[in-house]
């Protein structure tokens, strides 16, 4: 008998420690669970402002945003900014998921026009943006204003001005030989063949990776179609042309076609993602890519002994040349926040010029306001400031586009213009079906 | 056979032989009318739970499937219009195409290797513990991370590359991953190599009921191996082998991370499945109704399979 109970002891005891060892990892992931939900939107007393802020990242380095807001903070006390930082390739969709649940930040970074999943206006149709005051109708760069709103009200404030074109390692460039940074397509030609002969390559591509294929085609229409034509997206959305029936957007998918059979690209680049172009750029083996501006900042960080330039894609002539700058980002408020004025507050001292510079020299951009007074000389914008002084420039196409679909076409699309899946004809077919949907 | 012909009143005395039995002398309680529904009630919040989680849900997204909802703001009902759009659309077949032979290569190559694999460590190798244990593992680890080695092992600069270069066949050297006659079959390599170890499990399941003895007669009766496979073990692991391809079939035509991480469906849709695009279409292209409707497409072919895989591979007629 004696034995039995020390059976039964025993075997309660390991009851318990099993019981216990499933309990308490349990119960501590549900209290962590709970501690990890987004902090309460409500205010605290004694006069604090608190609100919640949203942005996408895709490195390591703290994003320009948070940095803003930390500065805010810095001079604001009795301001509390939590930051809910997204990964750049979900950030629209848990944004989407946030504002149709009504549980997203008070103040979420949003892109201009309806092109992507993050965009104003489908957001504003669906009321969940809003309307913002006069300092940020100010900062609504000129000509864009009907991708920043509807009806007279505007939806998102600027921070900055995104140039898009080429990224270019010049020390690489320099080392390569050559006549300098090609002045025209068929120099550009040229010097691909010569680099790819001595296993370099112009071009760094992430071909396995839409948003780089995409950008690389939308490059090509800079000069192909929107110098020419600027209003070309106004005259798509009016039906008045079509891209199956746009010889300036054929001409820039061949083009495609073209920089794949002179070599440009790296080897094995179809299947190459974002951080070729990284490794490609920083180690000097290949001169350029398809980047947004900014990005010169974080590339000189990785490789501090190259000079960092952005450039526009060389044209077929070099008197063409037009290149992408626009605010391809905004800060918009949650029509649903609770904490609506000190969101507000905050985007009220965003819009003081020191920020607006402040800002765009975190993110190594161009300033939103005071780009006609801008000193272009010496920095990495300088080879894109005649352009910009002599207005051969305008907003980055899909903006305008009414749906991601259609620049999701013409991403993939590419991607099989260089494998050899598809033709410019079948890019631009699709391109002009997924404009419908 | 003794304990069935032990005469009914030394089986109902057989307890007083050993210890006292449970409730012995107290008078025995009455069933309740509770006890005789066996409280069914108790398992009402896991029904309501599963009810709500699984069928509302399942529902309302089937009814998104009608609609042109974008995923935000408001919506239209627009009929079968989603449905007419899938069928009308290249990409969409194609990832019909490739949701089918990725399921149905994956089971085969899988259920094949496993049984190969099943057979080889049942009885007689000293390592089979361990080897066992290797070959499961792939099944254990995330999908995920592993696709992400592979996608390494794959890339242009990765280590298949470099060996072909070593010995000379760097010719052959190729972004095996973006190569629009190779990806398919890589990400096929890939899902053969995370199923087959589940298959195995399986296998070794079955083969643990297939006796001994009669594999043993087989053989005295002049039986080669073969034989003894085709006549003998074959038919005892039949419910092990339907088993192993009914999940498998499932889990083949529902594949999704893999490919996401190793080809996220290109080059230019060459690896699209239907559950690539289902994510794609209603959550990254803002076309809910147009990914509900490939759900719903996607739902009705697991079904189908599921159905006639099980009454192809089912040993009793009757069943």
């Amino acid at each position: 008998m004696k034995s039995e109970r020390l059976d039964m002891t025993q075997h309660r005891r390991y009851s318990g420690i099993k019981v216990g060892a499933l309990a308490v990892p349990t119960i501590a992931a549900l209290v962590l669970t709970g501690c990890s939900a987004p902090a309460s939107s409500s205010s605290p007393a004694g006069g604090a402002q608190e609100f919640s802020l949203s942005f996408a990242t895709s490195n390591t380095i703290e994003s320009p945003f948070q940095v803003l807001a930390e500065k805010y903070m810095a001079s604001n006390p009795n301001v509390k900014i939590t930051f809910n930082p997204q990964p750049n390739d979900s950030y629209d969709q848990t944004l989407r998921t946030q504002l149709q649940a009504g549980n997203a930040s008070d103040v979420v970074v949003t892109s201009p026009g309806s092109g992507t999943g993050r965009s104003i206006l489908p957001l504003v149709q669906a009321g969940f943006l809003e309307a913002l005051d006069e300092s940020a109708k100010e900062l609504v760069p000129e000509g864009s204003e009907a991708l920043f709103g509807t009806d007279g009200k505007v939806y998102g404030q600027a921070p900055e001005i995104t140039v898009v074109g080429l990224v270019a390692n010049e020390t690489a460039a320099t080392a390569a030989g050559g006549s300098g940074f090609p002045s025209d397509f068929a120099a550009l030609e040229d010097q691909c063949k010569s680099l790819a002969s001595s296993g370099k390559s112009f071009i760094a591509l992430a071909g396995s990776a839409a948003p780089n294929t995409g950008l690389m085609a939308m490059s090509l229409a800079a000069s192909r179609v929107y110098a020419g034509d600027p209003k070309w997206n106004e005259k798509r959305a009016a039906k008045e042309t079509t891209f199956a029936g746009s010889d300036g957007w054929k001409a820039s998918l061949e083009a495609v076609t073209a920089l794949n059979d002179a070599g440009c690209f790296q080897k094995g680049a179809a299947g190459a993602g974002f951080d070729a172009i990284t490794k490609g750029l920083a180690s000097g083996n290949s001169v350029a890519g398809f980047i947004p501006g900014p990005s010169w900042k974080q590339l000189k960080t990785a490789a501090a002994g190259s000079e960092f330039n952005v450039r526009a894609l060389p044209a077929e002539a070099s008197s063409e040349g037009f290149v992408y700058a626009s605010a391809n980002y905004a800060f918009s408020i949650n029509a649903a926040s609770k904490n609506k004025d000190a969101a507000k507050a905050f985007l009220d001292w965003a819009a003081e010029p020191e920020q607006t510079k402040a800002f765009a020299e975190i993110d190594g951009a161009l300033p939103v306001t005071g780009l006609d007074s801008y000193d272009f000389n010496g920095g990495a914008y300088k080879n894109v400031g005649d352009l910009i002084k002599d207005g051969k420039y305008g907003p980055l196409p899909n903006s305008q586009w009414p749906n991601s679909a259609v620049y999701d076409a013409l991403a993939t699309g590419v991607q099989g213009l260089i494998t050899g899946q598809k033709t410019a004809d079948q890019v631009l077919q699709a391109m002009d079906t997924a404009w419908g949907q | 056979m003794t304990a069935t012909m032990q005469p009914k009143s030394e089986a109902a005395k057989a307890p007083l032989r050993g210890r006292r039995a449970p409730g012995e002398g107290e008078t025995p309680r009455p069933r309740s009318t509770g006890l005789q529904l066996g409280h069914w009630w108790w398992a009402l919040p896991g029904i309501v739970l599963v009810i709500a989680i699984h069928y509302v849900a399942t529902g309302i997204g089937g009814f998104f499937a009608f609609t042109n909802w974008t995923g935000i703001g408001s919506f239209k009902i627009v009929g079968w219009q989603n449905f007419e759009a899938i069928f009308k659309d290249p990409t969409k077949l194609g990832a019909l195409t490739n949701t089918l032979f990725l399921a149905f290569g994956s089971v085969l190559l899988g259920n094949v290797g496993g049984l190969i694999i099943a057979l080889g460590l049942n009885r007689m190798l000293k390592t089979r513990y361990i080897l066992r244990t290797l070959f499961f593992m792939p099944v254990v680890l995330s999908p995920l991370a592993t696709a992400y080695v592979w996608k390494y092992i794959f890339d242009f600069d990765g280590p298949i590359n470099v060996f072909l270069t070593s010995i000379g066949a760097g010719d052959l050297a190729k972004p095996w991953l973006a190569d629009p006659q190779w990806a398919v079959w890589t990400v096929l390599v890939v899902l053969v190599w995370g199923s087959t170890g589940f298959a195995m499990v399986i296998f070794m399941a079955g083969l643990a009921g297939v006796p001994v003895e009669v594999e043993e007669a087989a053989a005295i009766d002049g039986a080669n191996l073969w034989q003894r496979f085709r006549n003998v073990t074959l038919p005892a692991i039949r419910p092990a082998i339907a088993i192993a391809t009914t999940l498998g079939i499932v889990q083949g035509l529902r594949v999704f991370d893999p490919i996401m991480a190793l080809t996220n469906g290109g080059p230019a849709g060459a690896t699209e499945t239907l559950a690539t695009q289902v994510y794609k279409q209603a959550f990254a292209l803002g076309n809910f109704g147009g990914g509900a409707a490939l759900a719903l497409v996607l739902a009705a072919i697991i079904l189908f399979f599921a159905v006639i895989q099980q009454r192809l591979t089912r040993s009793n007629p009757e069943d």
